[in-house]
């Protein structure tokens, strides 16, 4: 019997305010989602390893059809961070103020929608924001 | 694993794109009883019945066994499918190959779906959510037109394309399907309406997305005997419609999580055309109409790419070109597609098996003359599986 989910590691060191990704020991791959083996060589030599969280915008989008449980408008897109792989999450910034390219980080913080998230309930989740004062860090910055 | 027989359509049936009152099962024995009509069988024929599973929020389950009970038949073999657009055309693809390889005879392939009864913010957007990581997306709450729009975002921001210019897309397929009593809309929609329309995941707008509605279709398959010469279709002058060639493909994705590759390729769409195409003995450019299963503009103009038909970052320059209409080099959509007929997911693959039938008998709505082969296209979550089907006039490969 499986006592513990691979994923619990993520989630008490999000508690603990820190973000963590999986990283493949044999092929030095970091990617996301999070599974017990590395989808790019199969090892399962596969470690949580710390992430600053920092990356850029890849992409994003506000949505106005959503669920019950959840706000009016939500913003959206995915994070490349700096290991490499890209994140979805919410971003804590206003949709008119992002562009692709945006030096952005993601932390955590105490999960706001009415979501049954089941088992990880009363666990904290993440949100993306802008880096302020941060240089732009993608040279296409501007297009959209 | 060779196969050693050729595969045919021999009889579709189908519903209007609509809202129909009637319970998902009446409208299923419908089509199955048209289909039926329309390739002069009896029910007892059928040895084989292939479908989508029903939806979480469907009144009925266990649908197939109900069928069978309703329809009075002994079948061999019954399948329910369960991969999401794709559904019923891995239920398609796999009675094509049971019929080739002599495990049934006779099958029908159906859906039926009533997209009206359920509310796109309750039970619907619950399933939806839950297709995504359960644990590490399902609670940010992102839609499936959340998702596209990063596709779109990032296939202008890439290529340089005026996002605007997607619209006429939309334009081109909505007024494919205006003059076909078949489909939701009997009028077209100008560029602007589409551009001010509400939005609805930036830059997503409400004509960008397929309209959800009712909708039902059945179709016949059967073995071609090679050494039959005088059967009833030929006696009529009629063709049979084969199934040429099929492919299908699953890119190591899920929704917009690839490992590392552009959100803005479609991997999946172009190996199973590569597939499908090659078992009929063409390039995937060379097919003469297209009816690809694509649920948002830009992916419509995507796809153009991933079939080689041009070369990347030029699939909306082939619509406001005129290439990809009815009377272009290459059309696609001629039936309008989901964005221009309704978009009953669970139907929506079927529909454009139906209409690349309808197109190959020169019975379609907007018909395109002299048609030999037509490629079709299916798909599920963010494209990230999919399936290609080539259909051809006469004995085909």
């Amino acid at each position: 019997m499986t006592e513990t989910a691979f994923t619990d590691p993520f989630w008490e060191a999000l508690a603990d305010g820190r973000f963590v990704v999986p990283h493949c020991e044999e092929c030095d791959e970091y990617f996301f989602l999070p599974a017990p083996s590395c989808p790019h060589c199969y090892s399962r030599s596969v470690e949580w390893d710390d992430s600053s969280g920092r990356g850029s915008l890849y992409s994003f989008t506000r949505q106005h059809a959503t669920a019950e449980g959840f706000p009016d408008e939500l913003v959206v897109g995915l994070v490349t961070l700096e290991e490499g792989p890209r994140v979805l999450a919410e971003f804590d910034a206003r949709y008119e103020e992002l562009a692709i390219g945006d030096p952005v980080v993601i932390e955590s913080r105490a999960y706001p929608h009415q979501y049954d998230r089941d088992r990880r309930a009363d666990e904290p989740f993440f949100v993306a924001r802008l880096r302020n004062g941060d240089s732009r860090s993608d040279s296409d910055k501007g297009r959209q | 694993m060779g196969r050693s027989r050729t595969a045919q359509v021999t009889g579709i049936g189908l519903l209007p794109n609509g809202t129909h009152s009637s319970p998902e099962r009446e409208l299923a024995l419908t089509v199955v009883r048209d289909a039926l009509a329309d390739a002069r069988l009896s029910p007892a024929a059928i040895d084989g019945l292939y479908m989508p599973a029903p939806r979480p929020w469907a009144e009925q389950k266990f649908v197939s066994t109900t069928l069978v009970h309703g329809l009075g038949i002994e079948p061999d073999r019954t399948l329910e499918v369960s991969t999401g657009g794709s559904s019923s055309a891995n239920a398609f693809q796999t009675a094509v190959h049971d019929v080739r390889h002599g495990v049934v005879d006779t099958a029908i392939v159906l859906a039926a779906e009533r997209s009206s009864t359920v509310e796109t913010t309750g039970p619907y957007f619950e399933y939806i959510l839950s297709t995504f990581d359960a644990e590490f997306e399902s609670p940010i709450g992102l839609s499936v037109p959340g998702a596209y729009a990063q596709s779109m975002q990032r296939y202008c921001h890439e290529h340089d394309i005026d996002r605007d210019d997607i619209a006429d897309i939309v334009v081109k397929n909505r007024e494919n399907a205006a003059d076909d009593p078949d489909t939701l809309f009997s009028e077209g929609v100008g560029r602007r309406e589409v551009l001010e329309s509400r939005p609805i995941a930036e830059p997503i707008r409400l004509y960008d997305c397929p309209a959800p509605c009712d909708g039902a279709a059945a179709l016949v398959v059967t073995a071609y005997d090679v050494g039959e010469t005088g059967t009833e279709s030929e006696d009529d002058g009629e063709p049979p419609i084969t199934i040429a060639g099929v492919g299908s493909h699953h890119a190591a994705s899920h929704f917009l999580q690839t490992h590392g590759e552009p959100i803005t390729e479609l991997p999946a769409v172009r190996r199973a055309a590569r597939t499908a195409s090659q078992e009929a003995g063409l390039e995937p450019d060379e097919l003469d109409i297209y009816e690809p299963y694509a649920p948002f503009p830009h992916i419509e103009a995507i796809i153009t790419e991933e079939l080689g038909l041009v070369d990347r970052g030029e699939g909306v320059d082939a619509c406001l070109g005129g290439q990809t209409r009815p009377d272009g080099a290459f059309p696609i959509s001629p039936s309008g597609g989901c964005l221009g007929r309704g978009h009953p997911p669970m139907v929506t693959p079927l529909y454009n098996y139906v209409e690349a039938v309808r197109q190959l008998r020169g019975t379609a709505s907007t018909q395109i003359a002299g048609a030999e082969h037509v490629m079709t296209t299916a798909e599920h979550g963010h494209v990230n599986g999919a399936t290609a089907t080539v259909f051809a006039r006469g004995r085909g490969a």
